[in-house]
């Protein structure tokens, strides 16, 4: 892993929807290879920093440099033929499809300069099937399969468009504490084979705080404190602003 | 423009208003584009040419009749075929409907044959004067009652229980439910209440106009307009389209043709389409 | 339909071959009919790419089958030749399919529908009162073929089969390919395909012209084959309303769909057509209804589901 190797900046970037300012100047670096976590509570901008940066909404001002370029003017699909994408916090399969079709079509579009054709896009969607665990359901229709194994699927459609950067909006949302700690464990194995940059979004405190190498803390849009997990956990600003209640009752919660 | 085409064009504008405000419900909050519309327009046409045969009941009056009668049928199609197959999009309810209006059709055809047909009432003559133009009585009275009509669509969804109820059921499906609403009912009487303005309509219609089977296409083609003009589900957005489409069709006929009339209300309403899709009025719903 | 992709590439073969032979042994009359049979699976199979594959209905399609047919009118009324004019008319079809498809594409649902309609209309009218170039709406009329009528009917009996077969395969490849998968990803969730890296509006416009060349052909072929069109029959919406009941009936989103769909509810508006003549119109909303209710998924989709069940059946009393 290189060190202070900037992948993706977001500069002084904001949204607003009328009067609101969902995302209010935020800025941060990526640096390549590492994971991570963006967090706050809800309605702090996560969603929305994602959305903007991804191309679903067009921003209000600022800038998203993505490897040299300033991405923050295109469309969702040139985005990800650049080899940004994201996952959705309310999964988006492709219904009418099965499993395997739907990371096939991951695997046929995605990131550019790669071979697509059917052959090798059929071969890439099989392997990473087999990687998150799908294989005995790859011709199950995303219609009937539960909800850990839709995200399992997603997670395999993004990873066989093979993106440099990925955005995993609450992955873990809806999952019990036991897929929770399953879904980690596969993240950080698929990082460290697929040599992935992931920004990290995330609710559950205890998934963020073991999975991150560093985090961004949102609050009503802007940007409060960024570092490390500790520094973040320790930070008493952050624990008296919003984090202590939440952290201790999640905490709690959980066991 | 002269006046005497500005109230032509306002007076055919007022029953295009009404026509376009029952379709336009029915498409914005039941969801159901409904290509039997016309038929339902020309079979309250039909149903107070009947009572003038039969009782020499006027058509202002008769419309109470196919306004009734058209809400019992409304209500019972919505119930036993589009409320079973809504959820099947908007594929099925398109041909669904088209399957009604050809069955409609067919029953219309079989009793009163394709012929045009008019109702000639005592007053049918009688002319005003206002300024250098003349307006004839029966088109303004039809345009008063169209009026009247509108504003108590308005009140009904603005003041009454189920009114309110149907707009919440428009605002967020979801929402309602979790109050308590029975959203399925509202579904169907605010397709009901539809069918029967499309009924009344189809009466003021007969008491200018002579009508036949023969409209039927061209009905649903300016409703469809009407209710992309104003925003579909919006009662004073469609009362607007309406008016519009009047405007439109009476000066597009005089400057550019009379047989341009129709191809001008397609170009108006795709433009509108692409530019401005929720409607000129540019609010989805009511108000 | 089936499991065994051999036996089904035997099927069709034989199933072309018989047809190939059908006119020794059937009517003047049916060989008509079913030429009329493979048009309207052809227009079908267009509206099937756009709507049962894609998910956008396009209601205005008869548009293309206007244009085809009289681009061919006007170009053989100036002396071309119809091999010279067929081109001609499939270019100009999908020229307009692009023009018009960019803004209108972006509508979703309900509103591409409708603005199809209304460009359908536009058309129609433009047609009509064009009347220098069109004849206008009285209609106009092409060169008669110089042989038997049975030669002719033939002849256009053949080429529509063929159109129909190439119109199929040509469709059942584009599903099978990458970009299949793309338009197949725009009908399950259009904002995931955006974000899959798949280019929605390329796709959805590169859709609707390949619809629109099929269409267009069919179109031109009928022109030619009636050698006398009228604005208000080749531009009929009616024409895609049926292409679409054919559509839902045959299953929509199934290759052969549209073909099965072609037959059966062509075979069956004769039968009502010559034993209901005055309530033709309620016997078919009837017949419309009660497929729609009780065959949601079509033909095919109802032998898949019957098939589906069958293996679960059997594949329960092998465990047993």
């Amino acid at each position: 892993m290189e060190e202070n190797n900037i992948i993706l900046t977001i500069k002084s970037l904001s949204k607003y929807f009328g009067a609101l300012k969902a995302v209010d100047e935020v800025s941060f670096e990526v640096k390549r290879g590492e994971i991570l976590g963006l967090i706050g509570p809800n309605g702090a901008g996560k969603t929305t920093i994602t959305n903007v940066v991804t191309g679903t909404y067009p921003k209000t001002s600022g800038s998203v440099i993505f490897e040299d370029t300033d991405i923050s003017n295109l469309k969702p699909y040139q985005i990800a033929r650049k080899g940004l994408t994201r996952t959705f916090q309310v999964v988006k399969p492709l219904i009418g499809m099965t499993v395997e079709e739907n990371v096939l079509v991951g695997s046929l579009y995605g990131r550019d300069k790669r071979n697509t054709d059917m052959k090798n896009a059929s071969k890439r969607a099989r392997e990473i099937i087999k990687l998150v665990g799908l294989e005995s359901k790859k011709d199950s229709l995303v219609s009937d399969i539960t909800l850990p194994d839709l995200k399992k699927m997603e997670f395999a459609r993004v990873l066989a468009m093979e993106p440099e950067v990925l955005f995993l909006d609450e992955v873990m949302a809806g999952l019990n504490p036991a897929e929770v700690e399953e879904a980690s464990i596969l993240v950080k194995r698929v990082r460290r084979e697929k040599e992935l940059t992931i920004v990290y979004i995330e609710h559950i405190m205890k998934a963020v705080m073991g999975i991150s190498d560093r985090i961004v803390v949102l609050h009503h849009g802007r940007k409060i404190v960024e570092g490390t997990p500790q520094e973040v956990v320790n930070n008493s600003a952050v624990i008296e602003a919003y984090l202590g209640k939440r952290y201790a009752k999640e905490v709690n919660n959980e066991g | 423009m002269s006046l005497q085409m500005l109230i032509n064009a306002i007076l055919l504008g007022g029953l295009y208003a009404l026509m376009g405000i029952g379709f336009s419900l029915q498409w914005g909050i039941s969801g159901i584009i409904n290509l039997s519309y016309g038929a339902m327009v020309i079979l309250g046409s039909y149903i107070s040419l009947e009572f003038f045969n039969l009782f020499h009941l006027d058509p202002f009056i008769s419309m109470i009749m196919s306004g009734a009668i058209l809400f019992v049928i409304g209500a019972a199609i919505y119930r036993t075929l589009l409320q079973p197959l809504i959820k099947g999009g908007i594929v099925f309810t398109l041909i669904l409907t088209f399957a009604l209006r050809l069955v409609i059709e067919n029953i219309i055809l079989k009793v009163w044959s394709a012929d045009y047909r008019t109702i000639r009432v005592t007053y049918a003559g009688s002319n005003f004067q206002f300024g250098d133009a003349y307006i004839p009585l029966i088109k303004f009275l039809a345009f008063i009652v169209a009026g009247i009509l509108i504003y108590l669509t308005y009140l009904f969804m603005m003041k009454t229980k189920t009114g309110k109820g149907i707009q919440a059921v428009a605002l967020d499906k979801e929402g309602a439910q979790a109050v308590g609403i029975d959203v399925e009912k509202m579904y169907l009487i605010n397709f009901a209440l539809g069918t029967a303005l499309a009924g009344l309509t189809g009466s003021l219609w007969a008491s200018i106009y002579s009508f036949s089977p023969h409209l039927l296409g061209s009905i649903v083609g300016k409703v469809f307009i009407i209710a992309i003009l104003g925003g579909l589900g919006n009662i004073w957005g469609a009362a607007a389209g309406g008016l519009l489409l009047g405007i439109a069709e009476t000066t597009g006929a005089v400057f550019f043709g009379s047989e341009w009339q129709e191809a001008l209300g397609m170009v108006i309403m795709v433009s509108v389409l692409v530019w401005r899709p929720y409607g000129l009025m540019g609010k989805k719903f009511f108000g | 339909m089936f499991n065994n992709k051999k036996v089904n590439i035997f099927l069709i073969i034989v199933g072309i071959i018989i047809f190939i032979f059908l006119p020794r042994f059937v009517s003047g009359y049916w060989v008509r009919v079913i030429t009329t049979i493979f048009m309207y699976a052809v227009i079908s199979q267009g509206i099937n790419l756009m709507s049962g594959y894609m998910g956008y209905l396009p209601f205005g399609n008869a548009m293309f089958f206007g244009v085809g047919a009289y681009i061919t009118a006007i170009g053989m009324g100036k002396g071309l030749s119809f091999l010279a004019v067929l081109p001609l008319a499939a270019l100009t079809a999908i020229l307009v399919s692009i023009l018009f498809g960019l803004p209108v594409l972006r509508l979703r649902g309900h509103y591409f529908a409708i603005a199809t309609i209304g460009m359908s209309g536009a058309l129609l009218s433009v047609v009509q009162n064009a009347t220098e170039i069109t004849g206008g709406a009285m209609g106009t009329t092409l060169p008669i073929i110089d042989k038997s009528p049975e030669v002719t009917y033939n002849y256009f009996y053949l080429a529509m089969l063929a159109l129909m077969v190439i119109t199929t395969l040509t469709i059942y490849l584009i599903i099978k390919s990458k970009f299949g998968f793309g338009i197949r990803s725009i009908k399950a969730n259009e904002e995931a395909a955006n974000s899959m890296g798949i280019n929605t509006t390329y796709h959805k416009v590169i859709a609707w012209a390949i619809s629109a060349l099929f269409t267009s052909i069919a179109g031109a072929l009928y022109a030619y084959w009636m050698s006398f069109i009228g604005p208000e029959e080749v531009f009929d919406v009616m024409i895609a309303v049926n292409t679409i009941v054919i559509m839902l009936i045959g299953g929509a989103g199934s290759i052969l769909g549209p073909i099965i769909g072609a037959f059966v509810i062509s075979l069956l508006s004769e039968v009502v057509w010559s034993t209901f003549l005055e309530y033709h119109l309620a016997v078919l909303g009837i017949t419309i209804i009660i497929i729609v209710f009780f065959v949601p998924k079509g033909i095919t989709g109802a032998i898949a589901d019957f098939v589906k069940k069958r293996e679960l059946r059997l594949r329960k009393k092998v465990s047993v």
